[in-house]
């Protein structure tokens, strides 16, 4: 049986959550920042909100490496 | 934890305020309230003499801080500043002011002197070029001399002017040409004053202005101003050295005093602030503050001593202040204390809450370990820690992060040897160390079982927590909590029995506890209890970072070590595997740091915080923070 799809579906997913986890930070930072200016006491905030969509990318990982290592 | 604190009320005749406030400044411990507002008792009143007072105090903290900055003292002499009379005050006021006015002479002094240099430096290249020829021809009288610069790609057409001048006129001009390391060329026309006119007319037609120079120098011909020149170049150090011994002799005359001119000002305007929150009759005064609970009888004792039995002092019972915005004084054990920094980075928690200063210092280093996990980088991290020890003052942030860096470090090089791994697998392959656990770039799912597992126990902590902290004043929240943490208990029992880690006969009793549990929570918590549930079970899965993160680092660690023999030099490999551990090293501080942070924000706290507090501001002595003295 061809398991040529495992690698790519690894790959999607960790791509497709790695996009979307950069188009989430790229909102969230640019925001960030903009209340930084105002307010630089917000900055443990700040960066708990930037962290929070890196998630789906560590779970993209995970799901990606599942699958290589069922493979 | 969070002290626990005591509301006390002072109070005494009227004419004695002034001699309690300064008395508890002495003390240094209670925070003033706002004052009591009740029948017959008013707040002070703030005159027009206090605002003016208030003003000049802060024009005199002003002038104090400009001076110190000004003459570069940076830390205190004194160890502490003592405090100082209102007369001795006034003296230090005017101290502060004639202070700052040097130093902003000096300054003005030192920027003039620097500007002018710098504006020489400029002509420096010309200068060097022209001195030889007019040292030369400054003997002579009656000559004048003409300087312009032009571009070297323009010499041939500019030669040609020059020989031209010079056939044309019935005077004898002389022209040279020198390069300037800028590339450009310097002219230097040398003719009798007679021909001067019409020699500069030629030039200005030919678009070849003359050189101009620094405004100071305008009125002198070329020949006097060069050597001039040069000859300020050579004072300027020398004027610059004398301002610097002019502003150690200030130094050394005012610190002292514009130090304690600092203290005093700032002590005074702390009372007046103090003042304006006292409350009084037409007799009497009353004052209410917060000190904590164990120095409020220390506190009566004193007051007692200095002021007599006219100033009489009460502990407040807590039922009259409870629900008030008590502020917050944290206090750990010395180990935990630097983990206090990540706590406040976050709004202080709540008067009554959970302080989780020892649960960040346990945890944090250990998450930390776990994804750097590496006795080498361990090593390194901790000689760093210990050199940022050795270079920092106690209480400064460095320090702090220093003793941070600590426990880190220790927790890396623990993580590290379970799991075999000193500088990625060099430790392997060098000194045939093994992992006593499983080594992390084979056994994923191993790393994430570990992984999720510490999310069990961390998220479970904090709905533990959770349910302390909400046992008292909200307790169907606590039972939602509790809820919460035994349905999670439940799932992981019943996937345990699924996978057949725990026997299968836990699997049903399991399922049907959840069933039972869920309505419950439903109940308790309402609708929106299943999603919140949910949402927890989501924080576990987000502590798979830590596998994510770990096994990122120990795959750099190897890819550095496979460049050593990829390179076809063994030095180029070795500085190439070492630049890539280097950074793999800045990327494995900074990841962790980031992701433990935000594992306890969002996932632990997240359980438990009540954020809110307000910080203990209590009416004492003003002392420089460590913070302003040095980082």
């Amino acid at each position: 049986m061809t398991t040529w799809w495992i690698p790519v579906a690894a790959a999607a997913c960790l791509a497709l959550s790695a996009i979307a986890t950069a188009w989430a930070q790229s909102r969230i930072g640019a925001a960030g920042a903009a209340a930084l200016a105002e307010k630089p006491e917000l900055s443990a905030t700040v960066v708990i909100l930037v962290a929070i969509p890196e998630t789906m990318t560590i779970l993209g990982f995970v799901v990606a490496m599942m699958l290589i290592l069922r493979a | 934890m969070i002290i626990r604190m005591a509301k006390v009320r002072v109070l005494g005749p009227r004419a004695r305020l002034s001699e309690t406030l300064a008395v508890l400044q002495d003390f240094g411990l209670l925070q003033v309230a706002e004052g009591p507002v009740r029948a017959g008792l008013e707040p002070m009143s703030q005159s027009a003499f206090d605002t003016r007072r208030r003003r000049q105090l802060a024009r005199v903290i002003e002038d104090a801080q400009f001076a110190l900055d000004g003459l570069g003292v940076r830390q205190f002499a004194g160890a502490v500043p003592t405090p100082v009379s209102v007369s001795e005050l006034a003296r230090l006021a005017r101290l502060a002011r004639r202070a700052r006015s040097g130093v902003a002479r000096l300054a003005n002094d030192e920027a003039r002197l620097n500007e002018e240099r710098a504006l020489i430096q400029r002509y420096r290249d010309l200068l060097d070029a022209l001195s030889p020829e007019l040292h030369k021809i400054s003997r002579s009288p009656h000559v004048v001399t003409h300087a312009v610069i032009v571009p070297a790609t323009e010499r041939a057409a500019v030669e040609e002017l020059v020989s031209a001048l010079a056939t044309q006129s019935q005077h004898s001009i002389v022209a040279r040409l020198h390069p300037l390391r800028s590339g450009e060329l310097v002219l230097l026309v040398v003719m009798p004053e007679r021909a001067a006119a019409h020699v500069e007319r030629v030039l200005a037609d030919a678009r070849l202005p003359e050189v101009s120079l620094p405004s100071q120098f305008h009125a002198a011909s070329l020949s006097d101003a060069v050597p001039q020149m040069l000859a300020r170049l050579e004072e300027i150090p020398l004027e610059l050295a004398q301002l610097a011994k002019d502003r150690q002799a200030l130094a050394r005359e005012c610190t002292v005093g514009l130090e304690k001119a600092c203290a005093g000002a700032h002590d005074a305007l702390a009372r007046l602030e103090a003042l304006a929150r006292c409350s009084t009759t037409s007799r009497a005064f009353a004052i209410e503050g917060w000190a904590p609970k164990t120095s409020a009888k220390k506190l009566m004792l004193l007051l007692e001593r200095q002021l007599g039995s006219s100033v009489a002092v009460e502990e407040l019972a807590t039922e009259e202040w409870t629900g008030e915005d008590v502020p917050v004084v944290l206090t750990n054990p010395r180990l935990f204390r630097p983990f206090e920094t990540f706590v406040r980075m976050m709004p202080l928690p709540r008067y009554g809450s959970i302080d989780p200063t020892p649960f960040v210092a346990v945890f944090f280093p250990l998450l930390f370990g776990l994804m750097l996990a590496d006795i080498g980088y361990g090593i390194v991290l901790a000689m760093l820690g210990l050199l940022l020890h050795r270079h920092s003052q106690p209480g400064s942030i460095r320090r702090t992060v220093a003793e941070i860096m600590g426990p880190c470090a220790a927790f890396t090089i623990l993580c590290g040897v379970l799991f075999g791994e000193l500088f990625g697998d060099f430790g392997q392959r060098t000194l045939g160390l093994r992992p006593v656990l499983f080594d992390r770039a084979e056994a994923a799912t191993a790393s994430l079982l570990v992984a999720i597992g510490l999310g069990i126990v961390h998220v479970g902590l904090g709905l533990v927590l959770g349910v302390v902290a909400k046992w008292r004043q909200e307790p169907k929240h606590a039972v939602g909590s509790a809820v919460s943490a035994l349905m999670v208990a439940f799932i992981i029992l019943a996937l345990l029995a699924a996978l057949e880690v725990l026997p299968h006969n836990f699997l049903t009793p399991s399922v049907i506890a959840l069933l039972i549990a869920f309505p419950i929570l439903v109940a308790v918590e309402g609708a929106i209890a299943p999603v919140e549930f949910l949402a927890t079970l989501g924080n576990i899965l987000s502590y798979a970072r830590v596998m994510a993160l770990g096994m990122a680092s120990v795959m750099l660690a190897i890819v550095a070590n496979r460049m050593a023999g990829a390179v076809g030099s063994a030095i180029v490999g070795l500085l190439f595997a070492l630049l890539f551990h280097l950074v793999n090293f800045a990327i494995g501080i900074f990841g962790p740091t980031v992701h433990a942070l935000r594992l306890h924000y969002v996932e632990f706290f997240g359980k438990f915080y009540s954020p809110g507090g307000t910080p203990y501001r209590p009416l004492a002595h003003w002392r420089p923070t460590p913070a302003a003295s040095s980082l």
